[in-house]
């Protein structure tokens, strides 16, 4: 005989006999359930559901259901977690999270009548995740960043070395990943993107801790470490999705020393030298960390390539280095140089350091760079500029650097620079003969000290050679050494540099005599006033022979810069065509000797144009070498042989080899296929 | 003969590859036409050897023109100016046709000297230059092509044109005209000759991008074109879609036609969709 039920008995035996389930879940003493409870229950529900039409009270048990669960939580759950901190919360947490998903599935048990027919006819979010609503509204949004930092507390300390609950930790992730259906997205949102963060924190501090503290293959070993030991943290707590982004956020903070270093460089003041310094210990390591397929290896490379091949300010690297070297090579303070020190580089205090090894890992960091002929060229310019005008420091770290140049180079960028060494010596001997000569012979004594540096042309970067009218006390001392040298060795035949000697005139202001230091050219200047007060521009220009610009600025310098030599009329500071000089007889100084700069040369556009041109026959000579050893070659195998051929020197770009290419088809050096154009074949 | 180097004509490719190879060893000795060649197997069966007989013993198929209607042609078209030669000798007429013999010649053919049926006499005249024909181009260009009177000349215009409709004939007197078109002693063909020769073939040959590329080439290039650079936008216009889609930039192309690709995705003119 079926019994009416009443709803509120009906409520009353569902209620007990979720005091039950929660007793037996609590752990109270309590004895399990047996089936005839179960189907009690059940059916209970069931009654209530279904019979009491016309009154339908599915949606009342509805209700109930999301009650029972939220009275659940908030009597038994949450307290028992508010008590608790750290580790043990994350235990009770996973403790609840347990039972809990116990106590749903057994009440959806009861409730099925509910979730089988009522649920679907009215489209109702179905039983279970009710249940999992509930959780996530109660007790996960309410706690949950306690518990994302008592994770993360706990993922530093073993980072730290500390053991810890790894079972633990899972679990708890697992709570994450789990409360929003299997999607990650609160387990991205509400922990991970959080511990990405912490974890950036932890390695930058201990980063700049181990630099200091380890060597640099240590510190090397220590970053792999680290990573390896990340990953395992994916393969026992984290979930997969945090894999990729966690490496990349370890080895940003672990390699963000190099980047720190790049950004110093960018700021113009700072020397190139302690950039260097803060990469020396990186680079004795660079080669063994390039061995090995460390996961540091490529982001490491990649920052020098892009460090050494970027432009500061409008300078290159390449001639930033260039510059650096010459600093280094140079003697000792700026004193002697003529040249002001360039902007971009301020001496250090600290020359303690040692050149040689400077300059040893110098050379070093060009192998990342590029354009090594490029940096060749400045170099070379540089040395010429050292050499003749007696700056370099010492022949020996002359010879040393190129050495080291050749070891890594080879010898097609340094010969000519060895030549050019090679020259000062042999310039020197011959001098010394020159002395010996005129003392042996002093009816061809010119009457003033002469010295002469011969030079090698295909050494030396390109000179121009003026048509300057010598004043005759010089065409004397020229004309004695030409016979001097006639005597000595074959047809050579002698172009004289003027632009690049020197003079040393004593000049007669008043009763004072002070030694003027000048150019060749201010010299031809100079020597005009002997026999004449005041000339224009337009005669000087005409007795010394030299080009409107030259005379412009040779006669800036005399007039119109630090010391006045000459007085100009009218007394602008620019030169113009209509301008009358005087010697300054009321010149005055105190030093006994004073110098007019060399004028500056901008030897930039040059070389670049130099290298540029020779890169250009460069091209062509590796193209017409492979394409006579294959005689038939696909376009892209050509290239990528042209890099390979050129790499010690360059880095050609695609479009440089394709247009040499194209102006070696036109001198039909090489054609393309007739059928396939993607083919080259050699023209014998 | 240029002719035999594409046995390409639909003719040929109806024989078996036994009897291809035939028709093209015969060819090759005996110089003579497709048909002629495939007549002359199919009658004896596809024996070479009796083929060669048959064809000895036929009389010649290519029209024997007439040397003397050749001279007086090429005398009236001669220059007529005066040119003085190194060390001051003299000869009283040059022995070219010049301009002025090209502008009558093209008056008698009815045709205008803008023409591109002049590019394609000239190919079949071998010419070195425009504008110019040396004796020897003038009669054996005609000599090759069996005319020795104006009207045979004219007759022969219409023919003439059609060849270049034959993608292999054109792609021969395309790259015949960068030689023709340049100045003699330069390597390089000056770019408003050849955007004006572009302009001409194109319009034979319809390539939509010819406008996009010489206007590319004013802006950008400025220079004379290479022969290679020449040769290459043939292929170009050939086998690259307008879309561009199956462009390859990693490819053999010379570089000025990578910079008008750039070019033309720079500016919106064609929206590539990179794979």
């Amino acid at each position: 005989m079926r019994k009416i039920v009443d709803l509120e008995e009906g409520l009353e035996l569902v209620q007990k006999g979720i005091t039950k389930l929660t007793n037996i879940l609590e752990g109270r003493a309590e004895p399990s359930f047996i089936t005839d409870e179960c189907m009690m229950l059940y059916t209970t529900i069931f009654n209530i559901a279904s019979r009491n039409y016309p009154h339908d009270h599915s949606q009342l048990l509805y209700d109930k259901y999301r009650e029972l669960l939220e009275e659940y939580l908030t009597s038994e759950a949450l307290p028992a977690l508010s008590e608790k901190y750290d580790e043990f919360m994350l235990l009770e947490l996973v403790h609840r999270w347990k039972n809990y998903k116990v106590m749903v599935r057994w009440l959806t048990h009861f409730f099925f009548y509910i979730n089988r027919y009522y649920i679907p006819r009215r489209s109702l979010t179905p039983l279970a995740e009710v249940g999992l609503n509930c959780f996530r509204q109660l007790v996960y949004q309410v706690l949950k960043d306690k518990v994302r930092d008592a994770v993360i507390s706990l993922i530093n300390r073993e980072r730290d070395g500390e053991q810890v609950d790894k079972t633990l930790l899972k679990n708890v992730l697992n709570i994450f990943v789990e409360i929003g259906s299997g999607k990650t997205h609160y387990y991205e949102t509400d922990f991970e993107a959080h511990m990405l963060r912490e974890t950036s924190t932890y390695y930058s501090q201990k980063a700049s801790i181990w630099i200091v503290e380890y060597s640099c293959p240590d510190y090397m070993f220590k970053a792999e470490e680290c990573l390896k030991r990340e990953k395992d943290r994916v393969l026992h707590y984290l979930h997969e999705i945090s894999k990729p982004k966690l490496l990349q956020h370890v080895t940003a903070e672990l390699t963000v020393l190099m980047k720190q270093a790049e950004d110093a460089a960018s700021n113009k003041k700072v020397l190139v030298r302690s950039v260097i310094e803060l990469n020396a210990k990186y680079l004795a390591v660079s080669n063994d960390c390039f061995q090995n397929k460390s996961p540091l290896r490529k982001p490491l490379k990649e920052v020098f390539e892009v460090f050494c091949n970027k432009g500061f300010s409008g300078n290159s690297c390449v001639e930033l280095l260039a510059t650096f070297c010459d600093h280094t090579l140079k003697k000792g303070g700026t004193k002697n140089s003529s040249e002001a020190v360039e902007e971009t580089i301020e001496k250090t205090k600290d020359s303690s350091y040692g050149d040689i090894t400077t300059l040893s890992q110098t050379v070093k960091l060009l192998a990342y760079i590029n354009d090594k002929d490029l940096f060749a060229e400045f170099h070379r310019k540089k040395l010429a500029r050292r050499l003749l005008f007696d700056r370099s420091a010492h022949d020996d770290s002359e010879r040393s650097m190129l050495k080291k140049l050749n070891q890594q180079f080879g010898w097609q960028v340094t010969w000519k620079m060895e030549g050019m060494v090679t020259d000062m010596t042999l310039a020197r001997e011959i001098q010394s003969s020159f002395q010996e000569y005129l003392k042996s012979n002093r009816q061809e004594n010119p009457g003033t000290d002469l010295s002469v540096t011969v030079l090698t042309t295909r050494f030396w970067p390109g000179y121009k050679s003026h048509d300057l009218n010598l004043p005759s006390e010089l065409i004397k001392c020229v004309q004695a050494f030409k016979i001097f040298y006639e005597t000595t060795s074959s047809r050579r035949k002698l172009t004289w540099l003027y632009s690049l000697g020197s003079c040393i005139i004593n000049a007669k202001f008043g009763e004072r005599t002070i030694e003027l230091i000048v150019t060749t050219h201010h010299a031809a200047v100079l020597m005009l006033f002997n026999s004449a007060d005041r000339l224009g521009y337009s005669e000087i220009k005409s007795q010394v022979g030299l080009t409107d610009d030259e005379v412009t600025i040779l006669l800036h310098s005399l007039s119109c810069a630090r010391y006045k030599i000459l007085n100009k009329e009218p007394n602008s500071q620019t030169i113009s065509r209509t301008d009358y000089f005087e010697f300054n007889s009321e010149f005055t100084e105190e030093m006994k000797r004073i110098k007019i700069s060399r004028p500056r040369v901008d030897e930039r556009n040059k070389v670049i144009q130099d290298v540029d041109k020779d890169r250009e026959y460069a091209i062509d000579a590796a193209i017409v070498r492979i394409m006579k050893n294959r005689n038939v070659i696909v376009y892209q195998q050509l290239v990528v042989e042209c890099m390979e051929h050129l790499k010690h020197v360059f880095k050609p770009d695609i479009k440089a080899i394709k247009k040499r290419i194209e102006a070696l088809i036109t001198r039909e050096y090489l054609e393309r296929d007739q059928m396939n154009p993607s083919i080259f074949r050699y023209v014998a | 003969m240029n002719c035999l180097r594409y046995p390409a004509t639909c003719f040929i490719h109806k024989l078996g590859r036994g009897h291809r190879d035939k028709v093209q060893q015969f060819m090759a000795i005996t110089g003579s036409s497709e048909k002629a060649a495939v007549q002359a197997l199919k009658a004896s069966d596809w024996h070479l050897e009796g083929a060669f007989d048959i064809f000895y013993s036929q009389p010649h198929i290519r029209t024997v023109t007439d040397s003397r209607h050749l001279e007086e042609l090429y005398n009236r078209y001669k220059g007529k100016m005066l040119v003085v030669k190194n060390e001051g000798s003299q000869d009283p007429y040059v022995d070219m046709i010049l301009v002025d013999g090209i502008t009558l010649l093209c008056n008698d053919l009815q045709v205008d000297p803008q023409d591109i049926v002049m590019l394609v006499v000239s190919w079949h005249m071998k010419a070195a230059t425009m504008c110019e024909f040396s004796r020897q181009e003038f009669i054996g260009g005609l000599q090759y092509l069996g005319i020795d009177t104006i009207e045979k000349f004219r007759d022969k215009l219409s023919y003439m044109r059609s060849e270049l409709k034959d993608e292999q004939k054109f792609r021969e007197i395309y790259n015949f005209a960068f030689g023709w078109a340049k100045e003699k002693g330069q390597k390089s063909l000056a770019l408003d000759t050849a955007i004006g020769m572009w302009q001409l073939l194109f319009a034979e040959r319809h390539w939509p991008l010819v406008d996009h590329w010489c206007q590319f080439l004013q802006v950008r290039h400025n220079k004379a074109i290479s022969r290679d650079t020449w040769s290459q936008l043939l292929e170009f216009a050939k086998t690259v879609d307008l879309q561009l889609s199956n462009y390859d930039e990693e490819g053999a192309w010379p570089y000025l036609i990578d910079e008008f690709v750039e070019y033309l995705t720079e500016n919106g003119i064609v929206q590539r969709h990179q794979n």
